[in-house]
């Protein structure tokens, strides 16, 4: 279990977060649910950039496009 | 309580269709609205191009400044070119000083947005996303919410063909998939800034403004092709007054383009001419290649050349200098005299019939501020503009009528429009002449700031 550390967040956020896990589930408390989105979004984010293969198809696309 | 702010970005809308009746009438809500908006003249930058432009107007830099110069961009010594996406854009956008300052923020098909980057908001990217199967939306999850919603989102269509029904199904197609996910977006999301860049109407003037310029040198009447750009300009209007009247009334309603078009007169094969001006030199005869051949690096005989160019709107030039290519040949110290010679050399092209061409030609550093990231040594724009540079060679002419990527009808022009509406008269409206691409971020961080 990696170290954890404090976050402060505003308390309507917070309380809408609770009432969001009450009624929906599918996590145990807020904290949970934080972690959850934030690994979502900033995984996605690491894997975005460029690859050989991307670059090939944008190139493709805009050789056909004419800008290049 | 902060005003909405909705921006309606037309690609390469041009000032005779917006302001000067070119549309027939098709614009009919959005001129009404235009009728009371300040309305200037947007000079776009150099290079006139969708990707800086954009850019450059949304940071409020210089292509310079920016580091970007194109789509493509080259590492010195290296014949290869790279694509820039997002994360080449390293200054504040509009919408990122907006999400510091705590507003809410909307960007739709921004070029180059793509990957997506964080913001208070949320973003679609652009149509040099690669395909739709990558994470294009922040947060990542809408992608999944606007595709169970509106469907999948169509980035662009091939307008480079002779298959003219069919470019003009996947236009209107598109532009139905653009559509259905702004207005979702625009009225089931908050925001406060709402930027919406609509790249149809782009392809719609490369792929069919013979058939609908009349000034056009190849101008064709057809029963069907003629009324695509018209349909094209309504099926926005229409959709633009239905948003619209979702919209709060005091909204703030700006439409702009990044350039504007007109007629594309030809292309210049610009390595053919610096062929013939021995500035460049083939291992091969150039007479016994295909038309439309590549320039590899392999063909080029690197020990003899002098320089060489890239095609596109505009015209790339390279000096192959020794110490930074890796065959460079030009000393360090004939570096200025070269630069100068083949300057001049390219400022005296004149057309096919030896009519005078309007050709600019400039050093990076005579236009920017800054010069940042991989420029080229010369860039260069013929006929102003009219010509498009083609970097193809094994063609029997320098001259060509057609592009040398396929079937294409315009070339972009200088100027584009920006006009703001506000319903409240805080911006008085009328003409107001020409402003700066660059200075449309500060005009609009006025709207949203103040």
């Amino acid at each position: 279990m990696s170290e954890k550390v404090k976050v402060e967040i505003s308390k309507e956020l917070y309380e809408k977060a609770k009432k969001f896990i009450e009624e929906q589930g599918g996590f145990n408390n807020v904290e949970e649910l934080i972690e959850f989105l934030l690994k979502e979004i900033l995984e996605e984010e690491e894997e975005t950039p460029l690859s050989e293969e991307d670059e090939e198809k944008v190139k493709e696309r805009l050789r056909s496009l004419g800008y290049i | 309580m902060v005003r909405k702010l909705f921006v309606l970005g037309l690609d390469s809308m041009p000032p005779k269709v917006l302001y000067e009746g070119m549309d027939n009438n098709s614009f009919s809500y959005i001129k009404t609205l235009v009728e009371e908006s300040a309305r200037y003249l947007m000079r776009s930058c150099y290079p006139p191009i969708t990707v800086p432009a954009w850019m450059v107007m949304f940071t409020g830099k210089t292509p310079g400044e920016l580091g970007i110069y194109g789509f493509r961009h080259r590492k010195p010594g290296d014949f290869n070119y790279y694509i820039v996406n997002s994360k080449y854009i390293k200054q504040e956008t509009l919408w990122s000083i907006a999400s510091k300052k705590g507003l809410k923020v909307g960007v739709y098909g921004v070029p180059p947005t793509y990957p997506p980057k964080p913001l208070n908001g949320f973003m679609v990217t652009d149509f040099t996303t690669p395909n739709r199967e990558k994470p294009y939306t922040f947060p990542p999850w809408l992608k999944r919410e606007l595709e169970r919603t509106v469907g999948p989102t169509i980035f662009d269509i091939t307008y480079r063909s002779e298959n003219k029904d069919k470019v003009a199904s996947d236009l209107f197609h598109m532009l139905e998939n653009h559509q259905r996910q702004v207005l979702y977006l625009a009225t089931q999301k908050q925001w406060e800034v709402f930027l919406y860049v609509e790249i149809a109407v782009d392809r719609a003037h490369h792929a069919f403004w013979k058939y609908f310029d009349k000034e056009h040198p190849r101008y064709t009447e057809h029963p069907h092709y003629s009324n695509v750009i018209p349909r094209l300009y309504r099926k926005i209007d229409q959709w633009f007054e239905e948003l619209h009247k979702k919209l709060p009334k005091d909204a703030v309603i700006v439409i702009v383009s990044d350039h504007g078009i007109k007629a594309m007169k030809g292309a210049f094969a610009i390595n053919q001419w610096l062929i013939d001006n021995d500035y460049l030199k083939l291992k091969v005869n150039k007479d016994q290649l295909k038309p439309g051949t590549e320039l590899k690096e392999n063909l080029i005989d690197w020990e003899h050349t002098i320089a060489w160019a890239w095609g596109g709107y505009y015209s790339r030039v390279f000096i192959n200098l020794k110490g930074r290519e890796k065959k460079g040949v030009v000393e360090l110290k004939y570096y200025e005299d070269t630069i100068n010679q083949l300057r001049k050399d390219i400022e005296k092209i004149r057309g096919e019939n030896g009519e005078k061409w309007k050709n600019e030609v400039y050093r990076p550093s005579e236009l920017y501020p800054e010069v940042r990231g991989d420029p080229p040594d010369l860039m260069v724009y013929l006929d102003d503009l009219w010509w498009r540079a083609a970097g193809t060679i094994g063609w029997s002419s320098n001259y060509l009528p057609e592009n040398d990527r396929g079937p294409d009808d315009a070339v972009h022009d200088w100027i584009g429009v920006f006009s703001i509406y506000d319903p409240e008269g805080t911006i008085s409206s009328g003409d107001k002449g020409m402003i700066d691409i660059t200075h449309i971020k500060d005009t609009l961080s006025e709207i949203v700031f103040s």
